[in-house]
């Protein structure tokens, strides 16, 4: 049942974890592991994120932040199976889902990591949009690591397919990746608030503008 | 463990490629799409696993429902923070996540009753593997220079596990033959006759052993034998499949 033990296993020896998966080894074992401990990871972040504002929107952080990584995940799946299957390569849907997961699982280890600097941050300093644009820049930061980790790992190899495949699917690679941080943003902007902004708690806003010009409206209210 | 016991464990992987499922202590054929062991409910460790396994799903579906429960919330006027709206959308969430764990389980539950003998053969296997383990520990305790430890007849026990082992083996690859099945009654006749002979020179080694400290030991091998040969007695009940 040590779900977790197949991340330890990524962190010890990401070689042989990815070329198992290449070769197809236990992978449903895999993927639900990685989705329940990257969905724990989420969790536990999430509720320290929330934690800034009440018990209910720590409750609703930690269901709310794996539902935004899991699901964007989900949505771009097929898009990316699809494409890729298209110009020639040969991997299952199982085995494109184990590598999203995996690049997944390393942002949510990413965050964990700094779930102390979040933690101390949230007792020192009371101040929302410091706090908000802390997170802001940490997800940024963990998302970079995790998607630039993703294109490593899915970079298709000019050794084993054609020069023409390789470079479409390098170029469709690149362009999913811009869609999944697209999804991702607008997923997070629908499912928020994630930190809860003072005032009474939200389960969900109403729906309106997008996540840019909200971060634009926090540099702004910072008072440089 | 020494080298020769290591050899007579037999290991999950093993057991993969003789089943041709994901194997663990709680599940066969992984979680999603698999069933869990009936063993667990006997033994409160496993059983915790298994509960803990169910919280977890229960967590990842009710994530994974979010969407839906927006979904019927399409336009609220300021978000859902009206008691109302909130009860409405988790009434949807929690509602499809129940729905989904019920048919979950379910599915698991037909899949235990569809692979039965496969489980039954699968709990023999552990018990085989706690034999192979006493054997070590009696080992070991002679190595510490343990005096009450007797391993007179050691060989004659390694013998009787590399026999039900055998016989494991057999019945595993019976049982995968059979559910995948056209197998010709020849073929089937073949290996239950393994088995039965197996089982003779089980039979044979628990008679001169039974005064011995290994005759626990060696009882246990034959138990394992005998149930082998049970289920694929039960197998061979059922036509082969055409």
């Amino acid at each position: 049942m040590n779900y977790f033990s197949t991340v330890i296993y990524l962190l010890r020896d990401r070689q042989a974890f990815l070329q198992e998966i290449n070769q197809g080894v236990k992978l449903q074992s895999k993927i639900f592991a990685l989705m329940i401990s990257s969905c724990c990871f989420f969790a536990l972040y999430g509720a320290i994120v929330g934690a800034f504002h009440s018990p209910l929107q720590v409750l609703s952080s930690a269901i709310k932040l794996p539902a935004l990584y899991l699901i964007t995940l989900l949505v771009c799946l097929p898009t990316l199976y699809i494409f890729n299957v298209l110009f020639g390569a040969k991997e299952s849907i199982a085995q494109h889902f184990t590598l999203l997961l995996t690049a997944v699982s390393v942002i949510a280890i990413l965050l964990c990591g700094f779930a102390p600097v979040t933690l101390f941050f949230l007792i020192t300093v009371n101040d929302y949009n410091f706090f908000m644009l802390l997170n802001v820049a940490i997800f940024a930061l963990t998302g970079i690591i995790g998607v630039s980790f993703f294109y490593h790992i899915m970079k298709p190899n000019a050794d084993n397919d054609p020069e023409q495949g390789v470079k479409v699917r390098t170029n469709i690679l690149r362009f999913w990746l811009v869609l999944y941080g697209f999804v991702g943003s607008q997923l997070g902007w629908t499912l928020r608030p994630f930190f809860g902004s003072p005032g009474k708690f939200e389960l969900f806003r109403h729906r309106e503008g997008s996540l840019l010009s909200a971060v634009w409206n926090s540099i702004r209210h910072l008072h440089f | 463990m020494k080298q020769e016991l290591d050899n007579l464990n037999i290991t999950n992987q093993t057991l993969e490629k003789l089943t041709g499922f994901e194997i663990n202590n709680i599940f066969v054929g992984g979680v999603i799409g698999g069933g869990y062991r009936p063993s667990i409910f006997q033994k409160p460790k496993r059983l915790l696993s298994f509960w803990i396994t169910e919280i977890l799903v229960l967590v990842l579906i009710f994530v994974f429902t979010l969407p839906i429960g927006l979904l019927f919330n399409r336009h609220p006027t300021n978000g859902i923070n009206e008691p109302s709206e909130a009860w409405q959308f988790l009434l949807v969430t929690l509602g499809i996540t129940l729905i989904a764990i019920v048919s979950w389980n379910l599915y698991m539950w037909f899949r235990v009753k569809q692979l039965r003998i496969l489980m039954h053969l699968l709990d023999e296997v552990d018990k085989y593997n706690e034999v192979v383990q006493a054997v070590d520990i009696l080992d070991r305790l002679e190595a510490v220079g343990n005096s009450q430890v007797n391993l007179i007849n050691r060989d004659e026990v390694l013998e009787a596990l590399r026999v039900t082992k055998n016989t494991l083996i057999a019945g595993l690859m019976t049982e995968k033959i059979l559910r995948e099945s056209r197998i010709s009654l020849t073929r089937r006749h073949e290996l239950f006759a393994n088995i039965e002979n197996n089982l003779a020179t089980l039979r044979t080694l628990e008679v001169k052993e039974r005064a011995s400290e290994y005759g626990q030991l060696l009882n246990e091998a034959l138990q394992i034998g005998l149930s082998v040969h049970r289920e694929v007695q039960n197998f061979s009940r059922f036509p082969p499949r055409s």
